[in-house]
């Protein structure tokens, strides 16, 4: 249908049609373009919109990559946050950190995302950077200085540096996690721990008593036991004057004499990383189901 | 009149909506491209933008399906078996629901959860739509097996479709070559050492024949001469020790036996077979 024959059919009609039929005409012509921009998969509009629908999908790389092509042509502090935030999720938290620190400045979410560079950096596992970032007073938040000292303190938990004062790490917690953070704190600094050198020497004294000392009591007696007979099996068969049969049991004894000192110091030293990774999981299961006590911060 | 404009309302509303859907397909092309030029990663995102913008949902089934083809191809076999999951939900018609479901039993079987395989292949069979895809079920059901280390299983379905199949042929070979790890714990009770040169270890066999020889020796001898505890304290911590060993070690290269065979046919399957692979 050409335009001459539908002027045609204007004039041929009442005013009343012509108003009509641009009131229905106007609202297509206005979403023609609107249609027309849209088409364009990816036009900054699109891109933001695929790239929200993707974070909501948890798709957080693929979404930082349309968020990324979006900051290209728009200056937006959420989408910034979100594509810093990307990168969070996803454990790139040395990309995560460069990103939030772009809203420090001039941005409304530069509280946020101070709190966010903390979260990042705690992350990344370098504790003793992280306890000097804390205290730099130039990336400090009001809003959430509370959050960022619970972190700091947290950290020594996790690492070995020297514990401060007890009434120091707990004094940012609740009053409703005091006394569990008070005995996580006497374990920390007071691990329940053997020592290699004590286990070899009882060892060294009575084949298998070193690993009695360390709790395998089984083991223990089992060593003990070995080591005895196969004394007893080269002493007799030196008397039957069985001298390659003696001399293969003296052999048989001290190894299990020497496998008792050594095996007693490795006991203990499996014993005390075990109390120390027993210690460590728990701490960490305790904080991560209380989400370290930070505030849920997302769009 | 009002017919008229109706007609120019629909012609302009149908060439916008076809604009929109125009520019979709060269999207869809775009990703078909990166899919074809293995570029996954990049491909699954373009089908996902074609996904998020297709209003009509006509590429609903099958760029559902090329991301589950792609996650397929990066071995993200879970992702893949969702997305194939969200396309037969999008099929349009038998072969379609057939074909992603068939992607589902693949994927499974790559993913070593062969017993789903199975379990999907024994449900496709009874579907009445499929009667004519009998082959194609028995051809999965048969890999699944193989993969499963069922290879006797895995040659009765192949046999299903030719007698003389390829890969019955090969199932069949690779159950042959196998080695019974009861019967060579077995003999082994009976003469220790025995299990290992039947499994084709005949020095590790030799050996623990020796060693068993020589604390017997010893346990013996001293009840011979009278040291009755020498003898039970050398047959408990000596000799019980290498016959309890020997049938130990029958059963475990018996295992590793077996395990070389099925690499063996599995590394043929990967490496030289010629026809289609999950």
């Amino acid at each position: 249908m050409n335009l001459s024959k539908i002027q045609e059919i204007f004039s041929a009609q009442s005013k009343n049609y012509l108003i009509l039929f641009a009131l229905f005409i106007l609202p297509f012509t206005i979403s023609l373009s609107q249609i027309s921009s849209d088409n364009n998969l990816l036009s900054p509009k699109n891109r933001l919109k695929f790239g929200d629908y993707l974070y909501k999908e948890k798709d957080y790389l693929r979404a930082a990559g349309e968020y990324k092509e979006y900051l290209k042509t728009s200056n937006n502090d959420t989408v910034q946050f979100k594509f810093a935030n990307s990168f969070f999720k996803i454990g790139r938290f040395i990309e995560a950190t460069d990103n939030f620190k772009g809203l420090f400045f001039n941005s409304l979410l530069s509280e946020e995302a101070r709190l966010m560079f903390y979260e990042s950096n705690f992350f990344r596992n370098n504790f003793k950077t992280f306890r000097e970032l804390a205290d730099q007073s130039n990336y400090k938040t009001v809003k959430y200085h509370d959050e960022i000292e619970r972190l700091k303190f947290t950290t020594y938990f996790f690492d070995d540096a020297i514990l401060p004062d007890e009434n120091i790490i707990l004094k940012p917690f609740p009053d409703s996690v005091q006394s569990q953070l008070s005995q996580f704190y006497y374990q920390k600094k007071f691990p329940k721990q053997k020592s290699i050198t004590t286990a070899a020497i009882f060892s060294a004294i009575i084949p298998g008593a070193g690993k009695i000392y360390t709790g395998e009591i089984g083991d223990g007696i089992t060593t003990f036991i070995s080591t005895a007979l196969s004394a007893y099996l080269a002493y007799t068969n030196f008397n039957a004057d069985h001298q390659f049969r003696g001399w293969l049991f003296t052999g048989l004894t001290a190894f299990f004499y020497g496998g008792s000192i050594y095996g007693s110091a490795a006991s203990a030293q499996i014993y005390n990383a075990r109390i120390r990774f027993n210690f460590e999981n728990e701490v960490k299961v305790y904080f991560e189901q209380r989400d370290y006590f930070l505030p849920k911060i997302d769009f | 009149m009002n017919i008229r404009l109706s007609i120019i309302s629909f012609l302009l509303l149908f060439s916008l909506v076809s604009k929109g859907q125009d520019h979709l397909t060269l999207w869809y092309n775009h990703a078909n491209n990166l899919f074809n030029n293995k570029l996954h990663y990049d491909a699954v995102t373009e089908y996902k933008r074609v996904l998020f913008f297709d209003s009509t949902k006509s590429y609903h089934y099958s760029a559902n399906y090329k991301i589950g083809e792609s996650y397929k191809a990066g071995a993200k076999f879970d992702e893949a078996i969702r997305y194939f999951s969200f396309a037969e939900l999008n099929a349009r018609d038998r072969e379609e629901i057939f074909q992603t479901k068939a992607q589902i039993i693949r994927a499974n079987i790559l993913r070593k959860t062969t017993a789903r395989a199975v379990q999907l292949c024994d449900e496709l069979e009874k579907d009445g739509r499929f009667v004519d895809k009998r082959d194609t079920i028995n051809y999965w059901r048969g890999w699944a097996f193989m993969f499963a280390n069922e290879w006797q299983s895995a040659a009765n379905s192949f046999a299903l479709i030719n007698p003389s199949h390829e890969l019955k042929l090969l199932a069949e070979r690779t159950e042959k070559a196998k080695v019974s790890v009861t019967f060579a714990k077995v003999i082994s009770y009976i003469l220790p050492g025995a299990g290992a040169i039947y499994s084709g270890k005949f020095l590790s066999g030799l050996m623990s024949l020796g060693w068993n020889a020589l604390a017997g020796y010893w346990t013996i001898n001293s009840f011979i001469e009278k040291r009755a505890f020498d003898g039970i304290v050398v047959g408990e911590l000596v000799w019980l020790r290498f016959y309890r060993g020997a049938i130990r070690n029958a059963e475990d290269i018996a295992i590793e036996k077996n395990l070389e065979t099925a690499n063996k046919s599995l590394r043929f399957l990967q490496n030289e077979y010629k026809g289609i692979k999950p």
